[in-house]
């Protein structure tokens, strides 16, 4: 593809990447901070095991190593957007409730969605930039005639929202290293390795 | 036939001379000397609160004939204690390794087993050939918050005992010291310092996963030291050293966003690059130098490798010891 091919382009898509390395470095580093105040606040063991609950994006990936820019960036994409989702939910649900009895862990909370929203545009801009189409958000959340999940109990919503924080943190470092990956310099042709491709 | 024997520290141990009655005549001896026959309760052999020097080969010889009737290899030692189990990742992305110890000896011979569990799924642990104590996994999975259980048990024939570590991916990761660090004067520049180094050869990718760095120095004169850290690059110039001072010089590694520092790298040391002295011609100007220091014969301040307590201070110059040799045979000569 002529666009991906060319100087500006790759000069673009370096910066892209930096900038985007730099997000998710800041983004990590608020989350950190994030996780370690809503452990405390909701009265949680910060070493608690939370089984992978449903609609969380896992990071956990296998042969991180051969997967294509592409495969990245959607992957990428598709996990931050379910996030701006779930942590919308928890800053919800924060609301209802503690009211205003924690005004500080709420807005921890809307400063980390800022940031996730942020990410999930830039991670778009790389995807134009490859020309390649951005994924539909309507149809990640047709669910094919499945009931709504009943509403958690309280516990289980702290449990949730401390297994949203960690996979967060987590994906904040691998989206640091996809971005590593996608800015390297493919030897033979001088575009990213594995976005060169044809749609 | 011949036996094994294990028995603890501190037990009473009866041996029984094979199937020979407890009225038969026998003769017992340990590693070929007679033992005393204080020691027989009939043809048993009573060893009370054994220790460590029992050990050995025990022989059981009838009475009148000296035929062998009984032998055993008598190993007094203990059951073991807890191990002590370290787990570390110096080569993320592509694995981490095991390796543990006894904190006290056993005297016996002891076997060990890993398990390590990650999540549900068992992994295996293949042990190393060297060292010995030692076992290493593959990451199958990056990015996991689900974390790995390891299970150390060891076992020798007086009891067994195990220790457990959980820990999560990113926790352990832990680069090796950086490598082949060197310090070199800056010419015409008394107060710099020009360090560089590698990036650790076990770090398998630095490319996609950088490492930052952490240098610390301070003259050999002073204990506090200076501390700079680098985002990226492998060298750095220190531009505040104390002229003339000898210095010494480290380096630390970690992953740019996850796990802990290694540990300091090998020391080096070195000297900001100094004037020459002007040369020397009248007795005063001798007299006056012996003093200070004999640079007329040193080395010129360059990286020296060496232990601390190996360096002579000598004035404003330290050098190594073999180089402080000279100066101090010149020296004398001077006096």
């Amino acid at each position: 593809m002529a666009a991906a091919d060319s100087p500006s382009a790759a000069l673009r898509r370096r910066d892209l990447c930096s900038r985007g390395i730099r997000l998710a470095g800041k983004m990590r580093a608020d989350v950190v901070d994030l996780l370690d105040a809503y452990v405390e606040q909701q009265g949680l063991d910060a070493s608690a095991s939370v089984a992978a609950v449903e609609g969380v994006p896992q990071a956990a990936v296998e042969r991180w190593d051969e997967q294509t820019g592409t495969q990245r960036l959607l992957e990428n994409l598709a996990a931050y957007r379910a996030f701006r989702a779930l942590l919308a939910q928890m800053l919800e649900e924060q609301r209802e409730q503690l009211g205003e009895a924690d005004a500080g862990l709420g807005r921890a909370l809307a400063a980390v969605l800022l940031q996730v929203s942020a990410f999930a545009y830039h991670l778009e801009e790389l995807l134009r930039l490859e020309s390649r189409g951005i994924p539909g958000e309507e149809e990640e959340e047709e669910e094919d005639g499945l009931p709504p999940p009943p509403r958690l109990s309280l516990f289980e919503q702290k449990l949730r929202g401390l297994g949203v924080l960690r996979e967060l943190a987590q994906w904040a470092v691998r989206s640091v290293r996809d971005l590593r990956q996608l800015a390297k310099p493919s030897p033979a042709t001088g575009t990213a390795p594995g976005l060169a491709e044809s749609p | 036939d011949s036996h094994i024997q294990y028995e603890r520290v501190g037990a009473d141990v009866t041996m029984k001379c094979g199937s020979m009655d407890w009225d038969a005549a026998v003769t017992w001896t340990a590693n070929g000397t007679d033992i005393d026959e204080s020691h027989l309760n009939g043809s048993y052999l009573i060893l009370k609160n054994v220790d460590l020097s029992q050990s050995g080969q025990y022989s059981c010889y009838e009475g009148s004939s000296w035929h062998l009737k009984y032998q055993t290899s008598l190993r007094v030692g203990t059951p073991p204690k807890e191990p002590v189990l370290m787990c570390r990742s110096n080569n993320y992305p592509k694995g981490f390794y095991c390796s543990w110890h006894l904190p006290t000896p056993t005297y016996i011979p002891n076997s060990f087993n890993i398990s390590v569990i990650h999540g549900t799924k068992d992994m295996v642990c293949e042990k190393d050939a060297v060292p010995k104590n030692r076992c290493h996994i593959r990451y199958l999975q990056l990015f996991s918050t689900v974390k790995y259980k390891v299970t150390l048990t060891v076992t020798n024939p007086l009891g067994k005992n195990f220790t457990t570590l959980t820990f999560d991916e990113f926790a352990i990761v832990k680069p090796d010291p950086p490598e082949s660090v060197v310090a070199k004067p800056v010419p015409n520049n008394p107060r710099r310092l020009e360090v560089s180094w590698q990036n650790p050869s076990s770090w398998p990718d630095p490319d996609s996963f950088p490492l930052k760095f952490f240098l610390r120095y301070r003259p050999l004169i002073l204990d506090q030291w200076q501390h700079v850290e680098l985002s990226d690059g492998t060298s750095h110039t220190i531009t505040d050293a104390y002229a003339g001072k000898e210095y010494i010089i480290q380096v630390a590694a970690k992953d740019n966003d996850i796990g802990t520092w290694s540990d300091w790298s090998v020391a080096v040391h070195a000297t900001p690059w100094t004037e020459e002295p002007k040369h020397l011609t009248t007795e005063a100007q001798i007299t006056e130098t012996t003093s200070a220091s004999t640079s007329s014969f040193m080395a010129p301040p360059t990286t020296k490798i060496c232990d601390k307590g190996a360096v002579v201070g000598s004035g404003a110059m330290a050098v190594c010891w073999t180089a402080g040799l000279v100066v101090a045979a010149y020296s004398v000569l001077f006096i």
